[in-house]
C-alpha cells in the first residue's frame, strides 16, 4: 500500500485532462485524503496542449512531488511537450490512449524508461459504455480507481454535482463509463501497481482552493476595504475574487487603466483612511515603484501583492520563479525599506494577508507580499483554520490632545505617529512625496531629511524581534542547514524531513519575513552551521545574495538555485544534504577530528 | 462618517480667509498661480464645506504646490498620477469633496492616460489644470501645450510638434463639464471654478495660468486681457456639445473663457453607482469571520 500517489497526465485540449485532474482531487479529498493539484498548459489562449499532476498522501502534502507514479499519456505528443512537470522513472506505470499507439523511441532519451507501460483502449472504452468519447477522463478515473484505489464514491459524489443539473442521460452516461473503467482495471490488472493506504486521519472538513483564494479570504478577513489593480497573470484571481467579494462589505474594487494607476487608486484610498490592497506580477511592480517610494515617505499603509512569475519581462507568465526579491526589498529611489513577507504554502498564505495588513497598517508601511505562481495557482486540501486566533490591527489614530496642535509626522519613541486622514476634524495635513519636517510642511533642510530617513528606517526594527515570522525546525547544534522562503519551502520541509528520518543532523529555517533581514535570528541560525544550502527558484538565488549583504553566512552555505519553471524535487534537494554531510565528515575524518 | 455632501448647507460661514493656510507659495512674483489660489479661496467660501472635509489632491510641478496654500488635506503626489489617486480618496469616502490640480505637463503629458479614464469614469472630482504652455519648474522646456515652433532650452530651434488641445481632449472623451478661465479674470475664475465643484461628476477647468518666467509675451495677463472673450457675451449654448467642440477648436489661437460644456443631464457618478451595488450586495454578505466557508469541500 502506498501513502503517497504522484499522478500526471496530459493531453491536448479538449481531452479534459485538467478537468479530469479536478475531478480526482475533489474525490480524494472528500475520502480524507490530502492532495495538491498543479496544472500546466500550453502558451495558446485556448485549446493547445494541458496537463496536471495530482499528489494524494496520507498525511499532510506539501510540494507537487518529483518524478511520477502514474503517468497518463492521451497522446505523445502533448504528453512530451511537458518533460518538466511530468518527469517518468523507472517506477513511473506509463499508461497510454491505445490509439496513440507505443512510445515512440524518443522516450529512452527523457530519462529511464518505465518498467510498465500499458495500452487502454480509453476512446473505445468511453464509446462502448457512454456511447461518446467525451466520457474518456471518466473513463481515467475508473482506471485509476480500479487500479490505485482511489476511492469511487468520491468519484461518484463529483461526477453527479458536475452532470446532475445537465440531464439524468449524461449523468448515467458518465456513471457507466466510470464503471467500465474500473471494470476494465479489475480484468487486467497491473504488475507493479500499489494502491493507496486509507486516509491517516478521520474524514474532516477540509478546505478545497488555492493561494490566490486564500490571499483574497486573507485580505477580507484583515478588513481590507478598497482593491485597485490591473490583470496581470498569475495574480489576476485576487482581484476576480475581491470584485465579488469586497462590495458586500461595504468596499470597493476599482480595475485601473494600469499598473500605475492601480497602485495609486489603492493608496489614495489609504490616504482617506482605508485599508487598500494592490495586486501585480513582476512587470507590474515594476511600474509601481515610484508610488511605491511615495507610500514609503508619505508614511501610507498599504499591501502590494506581487505574484511571482519568471522573468525578466514577459518571462515566463504561467510558470514560477522566485526572481522579484530582489526587486520587492530594493526597487527604490532613495533610502528605502520596506518589509517583505511570502507565504509558503496555500494554506500560510492566509495567515501571512492578514500579517501584511497589521504590519502595513501598525507601521503605516507599504508591505510587499511575495506570492508565487505555484502557490498562487495550485490548488489543495488545506485543514481548517481558526480564524480566532489571529487578531487585526488598525493603524494609530490621533487623540484629542495629539491634535492639539496636529502634528502628521510627530517624532515619537517608536517612530509611529498618529495618522488622521480627510474628514477628520483638526487633523488636516499636507501629505507628499516631498520631505518635510514634523507638521508636513517641505522642507529642503538636510536635517530634516535625515531625521525623517531614520524614523521611517527605525519604526521597522521591532519586525526583527518578530520570532513568529520565522519558522525554525531540528536540532538547535546541527552543523547542516537548509534555508528556503516562498513555495520552495515545501521542497525544503520535505527534503528536511527526509534527511532527519535518514539520521542526517539538519536544520531547517523558513522565513516569512524576507526583509528587514532579521539579523540576530540568522546569527543564531548560523552559530553551529558549518554547510548548507538556500533552496530558491531563481537563477542567481537571490535571499542567499541577500543574506551575504546583511550576515556572516558560513562559508560552506551555499545557494541551490536555479531558473523557474524547474521545480524542486524533494529527492535531488535530500542528495545535496547527504553529500554535504558526507563531504563535512571527510573532511574531518582528514583533518582527525571527530565528525558530527 | 462625519463629513456632509458637498451641496450640503454649511455648518457657519467661511471665508476665503478659512482656507489660506499661510504657507508663503514659492512661486515666482507675478505668477498667474496667485490669481487661481485666490479664485480657489473664493470659490471655496462659497461652497461652505469646512476644510477638513476637503481633500486636495496634485501631481508635480509649480501648480501643483497648489494644496499646500490651503487648509484642507493635501497631498502633493508624484508628476501624472494626481488623477487615480485623487480617485482612491473619492472612492474611499464619497462625502469629501476632493479637488485635483496640476499643470499641463502633468495632466498631458506624463499624466495623460489618466485623464480619459477619470473621464468615463465619472468621480465627482473637480479637476483644475493650470496651463501654462511651458515646464517652469525644471527652467523652461517645452510642454505639451507649448504652440508649435516655440523656441526653449530643449527646442532651441523651435518645435516640430502640435500642441495638445486640453478642451478637445476631454470633450471628446465625454467630461460633463468643460470651462476656462484665466486670472486675468478673477471673478469669471471664481465662478467658473465654484460651478465646476457644483457639478455632480468629474469637471475641468482649463486656467491659461501665465509664467512670467518663461512664458511668452503673448501669454502674459495683459495680453489675457486684450484678447479674453467671454464665451457668454459670444452667445454660446453651453448645453450644445458639437458648438463646444467648435469653440474648443480655437485653443491657442483665440482666448475663450467661460463655460464650454455642460452636461444638462448629468449622469451618474461611479461612487453613486458604488453605492447601490454595495446596498445591493450587503444583504448577501455573511460575517468577514466566516470567510472561509466558501473554500469548504462538503
Amino acid at each position: 500500500m502506498a501513502n503517497d500517489l504522484i499522478i500526471g497526465m496530459a493531453g491536448s485540449g479538449g481531452d479534459g485532462v485538467v478537468s479530469a485532474g479536478e475531478s480526482l482531487l475533489a474525490a480524494v479529498s472528500s475520502a480524507g485524503y490530502h492532495a495538491l493539484m498543479t496544472k500546466s498548459f500550453g502558451s495558446q489562449i485556448r485549446g493547445g496542449e494541458s496537463s496536471c499532476r495530482v499528489r494524494v498522501r496520507t498525511d499532510r502534502v506539501q510540494n507537487p512531488g518529483g518524478e511520477l507514479d502514474v503517468a497518463f499519456a492521451l497522446n505523445w505528443d502533448d504528453f512530451f511537450k511537458f518533460g518538466a512537470e511530468l518527469p517518468l522513472a523507472e517506477h513511473t506505470v506509463l499508461l497510454h490512449e491505445e490509439e496513440a499507439g507505443p512510445p515512440p523511441a524518443t522516450l529512452a532519451q527523457r530519462g529511464p524508461i518505465p518498467r510498465e507501460i500499458v495500452s487502454v483502449p480509453v476512446t473505445r472504452l468511453a464509446k462502448e459504455s457512454a456511447g461518446t468519447e467525451k466520457a474518456k477522463t471518466t473513463i481515467v478515473l475508473g482506471l485509476l480507481s480500479g487500479w490505485f484505489g482511489i476511492p469511487a464514491a468520491g468519484i461518484e459524489k463529483g461526477l453527479a454535482k458536475k452532470f446532475g443539473s445537465k440531464g439524468e442521460g449524461l449523468l448515467e452516461a458518465n456513471q457507466r463509463a466510470l464503471a467500465a473503467g474500473i471494470e476494465f482495471a479489475r480484468t487486467h490488472p497491473l504488475r507493479h501497481a500499489e494502491p493507496l493506504s486509507p486516509p491517516a486521519a478521520p474524514k474532516g472538513t477540509k478546505l478545497l482552493c488555492d493561494g490566490n483564494d486564500l490571499c483574497a479570504a486573507g485580505a477580507l478577513y484583515a478588513g481590507c476595504e478598497f482593491f485597485s489593480g490591473y490583470p496581470i497573470t498569475p495574480s489576476t484571481e485576487v482581484m476576480q475574487a475581491l470584485t465579488r467579494d469586497l462590495w458586500k462589505y461595504g468596499g470597493t474594487v476599482l480595475q485601473a487603466e494600469d499598473e500605475i494607476a492601480g497602485i495609486g487608486a489603492a493608496l489614495g484610498a489609504s490616504f482617506a483612511g482605508r485599508k487598500s490592497m494592490t495586486a501585480t506580477s513582476g512587470p507590474g511592480l515594476a511600474l509601481k515603484t515610484e508610488i511605491l517610494g511615495l507610500a514609503t515617505i508619505a508614511e501610507l499603509p498599504l499591501v502590494v501583492l506581487d505574484v511571482q512569475r519568471g522573468g525578466p519581462s514577459t518571462g515566463i507568465p504561467t510558470k514560477p520563479e522566485q526572481s522579484d526579491l530582489f526587486q520587492a526589498c530594493f526597487s527604490a529611489h532613495g533610502d528605502v525599506l520596506r518589509p517583505v513577507l511570502a507565504p509558503t504554502t496555500v494554506a500560510d498564505t492566509f495567515r501571512i494577508t492578514i500579517e501584511a495588513f497589521n504590519i502595513a497598517e501598525h507601521y503605516q508601511t507599504p508591505v510587499l507580499l511575495l506570492s508565487d505562481q505555484e502557490i498562487a495557482q495550485r490548488k489543495e486540501t488545506v485543514d481548517p483554520i481558526d480564524t480566532r486566533a489571529f487578531t487585526i490591527e488598525t493603524r494609530r489614530r490621533p487623540s484629542g490632545a495629539e491634535l492639539e496642535p496636529y502634528l502628521r509626522f510627530r517624532l515619537t519613541p517608536d517612530g509611529i505617529s498618529p495618522i488622521s486622514h480627510p474628514g477628520m476634524k483638526g487633523g488636516n495635513y499636507q501629505g507628499a512625496g516631498i520631505e518635510h519636517n514634523e507638521k508636513g510642511e517641505p522642507t529642503a533642510s538636510g536635517a530634516w531629511h535625515a531625521k525623517m530617513n531614520a524614523k521611517r528606517f527605525d519604526k521597522l526594527d521591532p519586525l526583527k524581534k518578530r520570532r513568529d515570522l520565522f519558522e525554525v525546525q531540528g536540532d538547535p547544534t546541527a552543523p547542516i542547514a537548509l534555508i528556503s522562503w516562498g513555495s520552495s519551502a515545501g521542497v525544503a520541509r520535505e527534503a528536511f524531513e527526509l534527511a532527519t528520518n535518514r539520521g542526517l543532523a539538519v536544520k531547517l529555517l523558513v522565513p516569512y519575513l524576507l526583509y528587514p533581514i532579521a539579523e540576530e535570528v540568522y546569527a543564531e541560525f548560523f552559530a553551529s552551521v558549518e554547510a548548507g544550502l538556500v533552496l530558491e527558484l531563481s537563477h542567481q538565488g537571490q535571499l542567499y545574495r541577500i543574506l551575504r549583504m546583511h550576515v556572516d553566512v558560513p562559508k560552506g552555505v551555499v545557494p541551490f538555485a536555479r531558473s523557474g519553471a524547474n521545480p524542486f524535487r524533494p529527492s535531488e534537494v535530500l542528495a545535496r544534504l547527504e553529500s554535504l554531510a558526507k563531504a563535512k565528515d571527510t573532511a574531518c575524518a582528514a583533518s582527525g577530528r571527530k565528525g558530527a | 462618517m462625519d463629513c456632509t455632501t458637498t451641496n450640503a448647507p454649511a455648518e457657519r460661514k467661511f471665508t476665503a480667509k478659512d482656507y489660506d493656510s499661510k504657507l508663503r507659495p514659492i512661486w515666482c512674483p507675478g505668477c498667474g498661480d496667485y490669481g487661481v489660489l485666490q479664485s480657489l479661496y473664493r470659490a471655496l467660501a462659497s461652497i461652505g464645506r469646512p476644510p477638513h472635509e476637503i481633500a486636495f489632491i496634485s501631481g508635480i510641478g509649480c501648480s501643483s504646490r497648489i494644496p499646500g496654500y490651503t487648509t484642507a488635506y493635501g497631498f502633493n503626489s508624484v508628476h501624472g498620477r494626481a488623477l487615480p489617486i485623487a480617485q482612491g480618496v473619492k472612492l474611499a469616502n464619497p462625502d469629501l469633496l476632493v479637488l485635483v490640480a496640476g499643470g499641463d505637463g502633468d495632466g498631458f503629458s506624463i499624466g495623460g492616460g489618466h485623464v480619459a479614464h477619470a473621464i468615463r469614469r465619472n468621480c465627482d472630482l473637480t479637476y483644475i489644470v493650470m496651463d501654462n504652455q511651458v515646464y517652469g519648474l525644471t527652467k523652461g522646456q517645452l510642454s505639451p501645450t507649448s504652440p508649435r515652433g516655440l523656441k526653449t532650452i530643449t527646442s532651441p530651434y523651435g518645435s516640430f510638434e502640435e500642441p495638445i488641445n486640453p478642451l478637445l481632449y476631454v470633450l471628446a472623451y465625454g467630461a460633463g463639464f468643460v470651462a476656462q478661465g484665466t486670472p486675468a479674470d478673477m471673478p469669471g475664475l471664481t465662478a467658473l471654478i465654484e460651478e465646476a465643484i457644483r457639478y455632480p461628476g468629474f469637471a475641468f477647468v482649463n486656467i491659461q495660468s501665465p509664467c512670467v518666467t518663461f512664458g511668452e509675451d503673448d501669454q502674459q495677463l495683459r495680453a489675457h486681457k486684450a484678447k479674453m472673450q467671454k464665451l457668454d457675451t459670444l452667445g454660446h449654448d453651453p448645453s450644445n456639445l458639437l458648438a463646444a467642440l467648435d469653440r474648443a477648436r480655437a485653443y491657442g489661437t483665440e482666448l475663450h473663457t467661460g463655460v464650454f460644456y455642460r452636461n444638462p443631464e448629468p449622469p451618474p457618478t461611479y461612487e453613486a453607482l458604488v453605492k447601490l451595488r454595495q446596498a445591493e450586495l450587503a444583504k448577501s454578505a455573511k460575517p468577514r469571520s466566516q470567510v472561509l466557508e466558501a473554500f469548504v469541500q462538503r
